[in-house]
């Protein structure tokens, strides 16, 4: 019969007499922490205090100016979700914009991944063309594209001109309530979808290619392929690319901005610019930040839909 | 001997610079946007440090000069001399205790001899001066000459005079107003605040900015009304969408070049007219904004507002340089070389004078209004800041037909009586 002895745990006192587990908590806790501190510091000040700063802020009625703050609760919430009209339209133009961020550039992205990865020679010269909007400043891009679409002098104009047309596509894109959001989601995923489509293919490029052997000798077409081998093996990368284009959707700002600053009449008002500009035109310094942390729970919020589904067994 | 002579040279050298190594030196700083503007106001501001050399002035160029500066400041830093787009940011920041009252130094260098009284008056919060206004702004009509000739048309004076000039400027293939916002959105509020001015009547705004009577006022929501027929019909820009997606650079060249006839905008623009006419070679001119009544009435705005910090270490020196910059012997040399907008103070005949008379007129007429009781009001002067948002970007949504002019006065209603309630609103020029 065996018996079952139990070990008795040890006290703080015995630990720190023992040699070994001084030795362990020195290599495994310790040490790692020293190099972490810096780092862990740096990061609490910048990040983790002015985020907790933003949280008090929101409930507060603080203009902006100076430190004359008052406690105000949950109104500025109430005042968000019950009073405030314009929220709701923005609201859903984020909504908008991210149903049009996670479909437009991923089907562009893993077409031109696809092909791209079938070039065996130039495909660099292909993707170095296709790559080369990311790595412009947005500003110089919407510059660039506020003129292509300028009614008068731009690329519609020039070919009503040739066409002998009168503003068939000279079209005041950017001025129209219906063409508005998304002509600048257009202009945004100009920039944008290049990068995807490298994540994708470098993705792409590491399934092994016997599993497209296997396939083929399976009789799979092209199709088939794409569906039960590229998509499979570039899903971590994938979904990850959903999880952050998602949240990215809440944090739309600098294109906006920059070509209509929400407007026409509130036709492109996304929360961050609302946000801004109660922040700073408004001197409603403290519903903006209630503006800032109902961002960061959408946010949140999506980060724990991707946690759930990973937790079911999702390979992401 | 020559180890001698070099230590002769040094020692002169070292006797020459003492008397200025000895003196103190105080150094007023001021922050400054970057561009054309600070490459030609900037030279002449830094005259001041040949007239006192204990006193100098360091001008440190910064883009988004205001969201930094009021950033700097709340922090317990930025520059001596704190510049605002309006009097309504000073007041955030009196009552913020950020910047220091000034009545002093007003009492002590006499800036009551030279700011008109009024002036002073607009950076007075809860009795105290904290703000010296600048850039006295109004809104005028310019139109191209050589258009108006060729067409046999005359500057309306009247809103009918106008309709009717509208009609024919159309019927020629020309823009009435050659305008847009793509560049600056906030100039919807321009015509806003003119609409009100000139059909409704500048006393009629003054009742309102007093709360004595609503933005819901028949005669103000009628000029809402005009304005968008207005813009319904294309006068600005060719149409609304159109209007929306115009910038800068169309506004000046197709009134330059004869596209459009006519352009209301503000006395900050006359450097723009000068160089756009001045390359297609055609003549530019202006007259008052037409009236209901034909009466010539002139909005007053101010472009900035000047303030000491509360944490400068040396407030006496910055209210040297405030004085001598606001002086109408600088002010008249800064308007005769940059055309920069004057501060409201009595600037010398023999400046308007060497003017160009277009732009001396502009002055002189808002001088004449001003003292006649034909002055009105920009409304992001006099308006409290959310109120003033809300005017240049709900009025948008009247434009693209999603509010009527009447529900737009009730939003106005609504968060401007929040503000008066608050006491947030500038002081605004009694009448």
């Amino acid at each position: 019969m065996a018996v079952l002895t139990q070990k008795k745990p040890m006290t703080i006192a015995e630990k720190f007499n023992d040699e070994s587990w001084r030795r362990k908590f020195l290599n495994n806790v310790l040490i790692p922490w020293i190099f972490i501190a810096p780092l862990l510091i740096i990061h609490l000040y910048v990040v983790a205090v002015p985020a907790v700063q933003g949280i008090y802020m929101s409930l507060t009625d603080w203009k902006g100016v100076g430190m004359n703050v008052n406690f105000v609760g949950l109104e500025n919430y109430r005042e968000l979700f019950f009073e405030d009209e314009t929220f709701g339209k923005a609201l859903s133009n984020n909504i908008l914009w991210m149903a049009f961020f996670l479909t437009v550039p991923f089907i562009l992205a893993l077409f031109c991944a696809t092909m791209l990865s079938q070039v065996r020679r130039g495909g660099m010269i292909y993707r170095s063309i296709l790559f080369v909007p990311y790595v412009l400043a947005s500003v110089v891009t919407a510059t660039i594209w506020k003129n292509l679409l300028n009614p008068q002098r731009g690329v519609g104009a020039a070919v009503d001109n040739i066409l002998g047309l009168e503003g068939v596509f000279g079209v005041a894109y950017l001025g129209r309530t219906e063409t508005a959001l998304m002509s600048i989601a257009f202009i945004d995923n100009w920039q944008f979808w290049g990068f995807l489509m490298i994540l994708f293919l470098a993705a792409m490029q590491s399934i092994p290619p016997v599993l497209y052997d296997a396939a083929k000798i399976d009789g799979a077409n092209r199709w088939q392929e794409f569906r039960h081998v590229t998509l499979p093996g570039i899903r971590p990368i994938l979904v990850f690319m959903f999880m952050m284009v998602a949240i990215f959707s809440f944090l739309a700002f600098d294109y906006i901005f920059l070509l209509t600053q929400g407007g026409p009449g509130g036709a492109s008002e996304v929360i961050a610019t609302q946000l801004y500009k109660n922040a700073f035109f408004r001197f409603q310094a403290g519903y903006g930040a209630a503006q800032g942390v109902v961002i960061s729970i959408f946010a949140g919020f999506i980060i724990l839909i991707f946690v759930t589904v990973k937790r079911r067994g999702w390979d992401i | 001997m020559k180890r001698l002579k070099i230590l002769f040279a040094i020692a002169v050298l070292v006797l020459a610079l003492a008397p200025v190594g000895a003196q103190d030196v105080t150094t007023v700083t001021m922050w400054f946007g970057e561009g054309s503007t600070l490459d030609c106001w900037g030279p002449l501001m830094l005259e001041f440090n040949e007239v006192d050399p204990s006193v100098q002035l360091e001008i440190v160029p910064q883009a988004d000069t205001w969201n930094v500066t009021r950033t700097a400041v709340a922090g317990g830093g930025g520059p001596d001399i704190v510049r605002t787009p309006g009097p309504s940011f000073v007041y955030e920041m009196a009552q913020a205790g950020l910047i220091l009252p000034m009545d002093a130094f007003a009492d002590e260098m006499g800036w009551g001899d030279f700011f008109f009284d009024w002036a002073l008056d607009l950076g007075l919060v809860d009795g105290q001066l904290y703000s010296l206004s600048d850039e006295l702004e109004t809104l005028v009509m310019y139109y191209n000459v050589d258009v108006f000739e060729a067409n046999g048309w005359t500057p309306p004076d009247t809103m009918e005079e106008l309709n009717a000039l509208a009609e024919e400027v159309e019927a020629a293939g020309l823009t009435v107003f050659s305008h847009g916002n793509a560049s600056w959105r906030p100039t919807n509020e321009h015509f806003v605040g003119e609409y009100w001015t000139q059909v409704a009547g500048p006393h009629k705004v003054y009742q309102a900015l007093s709360g004595e009577i609503p933005w819901t006022d028949e005669s103000l929501v009628e000029a809402i009304e005009l304005l968008d027929a207005h813009m319904q019909a294309g006068w600005y820009g060719g149409g609304v969408d159109l209007y929306f997606t115009n910038d800068g650079v169309y506004r000046r060249t197709s009134l330059a070049e004869g596209s459009a006839a006519m352009n209301i905008e503000g006395s900050w623009a006359i450097r723009g007219t000068v160089d756009y006419f001045g390359e297609s070679g055609q003549t530019w001119d202006w007259a008052p904004v037409p009236s209901h009544d034909g009466t010539d009435y002139f909005t007053i705005g101010m472009g900035n507002t000047s303030s000491i910090n509360a944490n400068s270490p040396h407030p006496e020196a910055a209210a040297q340089f405030l004085t001598w910059y606001f002086s109408p012997a600088t002010q008249g040399k800064m308007l005769t070389n940059c055309l920069k907008g004057p501060a409201p103070v009595a600037i010398g005949e023999d400046v308007l004078g060497a003017l160009d008379p277009r732009i001396a007129r502009i002055y002189a007429a808002l001088s004449d209004a001003s003292a006649n009781d034909r002055y009105g009001y920009t409304t992001w002067t006099f308006w409290p800041p959310k109120s003033d948002v809300y005017i240049y970007e709900e009025i948008e949504r009247v434009w693209t037909g999603e509010i009527t002019a009447m529900e737009y006065s009730e939003g106005l209603q609504e968060l401007f009586a929040e503000e008066l309630a608050a006491g947030d609103i500038p002081p605004i020029p009694t009448r």
